[in-house]
């Protein structure tokens, strides 16, 4: 072997380990991509069953709380904010706004002795709680899929091949400090 | 809040990486043994690869292809019911885990036993399976379960279940393979037919097949070790990860606290999937040793507080 073919095939087993690296990047970051978007998805699933369960609350709710006009239109209001949202931070900020009417509401149920022995406003009320902490741990996974993105297309050598495919940093859903705390409705 | 995560990644990262290595030095371990034993009885080595590896590697296949099964019925568990309130909630801090890890829903069993414990199990996360016992559920509030469920989900996610029963089904084929050597050996000797053609050979081969002997008599108890080394490894990726899911490291803390106070009375379960358990349901280890499945409990708790 000559030196001229050694050469060369230091050259070539280099391209190749390039083009292999560029792939294997390539397919990466479609796939981050791809969660970011399923994350979406599975909030916004979980947003329309919170607001889906909501007549049901208004329904059971109606003959123990009529004197509550404000608290229950607080809550339809905000549902009809989720239902017409657009954007991944409307829905977002709409659901906080549920979230805060509905732990005014389950407040103000306190002082009903009878609504709080009924079965059925038990069961809505464990389960939009349910809905609630899945919605928090669905934003938390899409942040987290945000972060594992931005990492790597911002990461070198990685933000060259990322700028030639037009890829750009993803924005995290803010979550207001207050709405962190979910309502407490013990079980 | 940005920072965290990524210590935790990085974490997580070494800590996949040091379970490769272990992988890696079991196999070596297996490869050396099947050698040795080929040594000994003077057999070629190509000879003893065409049959030592396969009883090897079916032996793997069948401890991987039962585990599921296996480790269900020995924990005599059963589905969740949701008409129960406890286990309703179980089913959903299970959902709820899953949507933080990304993972479809595992399916939710109970073990109806006085102690707190909770395994995961399943080939993949696609079919995997996470059990806890009344105990848990009756003992440790909503946080608490979360905490566990955390954990039980960051061994799914990090497929435990898959590097365990490998490992298990390599230490097994270990002591097998030890337990056929020595039978051959014996009864070689007892027909004075001890080692193959070794009589003729000098010296220096005489020691060589000695070392090889140590070796196979020592193989069975360093895999044994390898194989807590691993699991009590995971329990510590799991804790962290878990802490990671929930974003709550004191909810697991607390949980492994009540467990510490409630030392296993009711054991069920099997002793092979025992590092799956978020705690040994046969004993507790106080100190740390070579010995144990789990790392001791203070040290887990101490970690979790200090992240």
């Amino acid at each position: 072997m000559d030196l001229a073919t050694i050469i060369g095939l230091i050259v070539l087993v280099v391209i190749v380990v390039i083009v292999v690296w560029i792939l294997s990047f390539y397919n990466k970051v479609i796939r981050s991509e791809n969660r970011i978007d399923n994350a979406w998805a599975q909030i916004d699933v979980q947003l329309k069953r919170r607001a889906d369960l909501i007549p049901n609350l208004m329904e059971t709710v109606k003959g123990y709380m009529n004197h509550e006009r404000q608290t229950l239109e607080a809550v339809t209001k905000a549902r009809s904010a989720i239902m017409t949202a657009k954007t991944p931070q409307e829905s977002i900020n709409a659901d906080n706004m549920l979230t805060g009417a509905l732990k005014t509401l389950f407040a103000v149920a306190e002082s009903y002795p009878d609504l709080k022995a009924n079965q059925n406003f038990l069961q809505l009320q464990d389960e939009l709680t349910h809905t609630e902490d899945k919605i928090a741990y669905s934003r938390q996974h899409y942040n987290d899929s945000v972060l594992s993105f931005n990492n790597t297309i911002e990461t070198f050598p990685g933000n060259i091949f990322a700028g030639i495919m037009g890829k750009k940093e993803r924005q995290m859903l803010q979550i207001p400090e207050a709405s962190r705390e979910v309502p407490k409705v013990t079980f | 809040m940005a920072q965290q995560p990524r210590l935790i990644d990085d974490h997580i990262r070494k800590n996949k990486r040091d379970t490769l290595l272990i992988c890696l030095f079991m196999v070596i371990l297996l490869f050396s043994v099947i050698f040795a034993i080929g040594l000994v009885f003077g057999a070629p080595p190509y000879i003893m690869m065409f049959i030592g590896l396969p009883v090897a590697l079916f032996y793997i296949l069948i401890t991987y292809s039962f585990s599921v099964q296996s480790v269900i019925s020995a924990a005599r568990a059963r589905p969740a019911n949701p008409q129960n309130r406890e286990e309703k909630i179980l089913i959903y801090k299970v959902e709820e885990m899953a949507i933080a890890a990304g993972l479809p829903t595992p399916k939710v069993y109970v073990q109806d036993s006085k102690d707190i414990n909770a395994f995961a199990t399943g080939h993949k996360p696609q079919d995997s399976i996470i059990c806890a016992t009344t105990g848990a559920l009756q003992q440790l509030n909503t946080a608490e379960i979360e905490g566990v469920i955390g954990h039980e989900m960051s061994h799914i996610r990090n497929r435990d279940i898959l590097v365990m029963t490998v490992t298990v089904g390599v230490v097994g084929a270990i002591a097998l393979l030890a337990e056929i050597a020595f039978r051959m050996l014996f009864w070689g000797a007892a027909t004075g037919r001890g080692g193959g053609g070794g009589g003729k050979k000098g010296q220096g081969n005489i020691i060589v097949i000695l070392i090889a002997i140590i070796f196979i008599i020592l193989a069975p108890i360093f895999s044994r070790l390898t194989y807590f080394a691993i699991s009590r490894k995971r329990e510590y990726l799991a804790d962290a990860d878990g802490a990671y899911l929930t974003r709550n490291p004191e909810g697991l803390a607390r949980a492994l606290e009540k467990i510490k106070s409630n030392q296993p009375k009711d054991p069920k379960g099997s002793k092979t999937v025992a590092p799956l358990y978020i705690a040994n349901p046969f004993k507790r280890a106080l100190k740390d040793s070579i010995w144990s499945t789990h790392p001791p409990i203070d040290e887990r708790i101490r970690r979790l507080r200090s992240m």
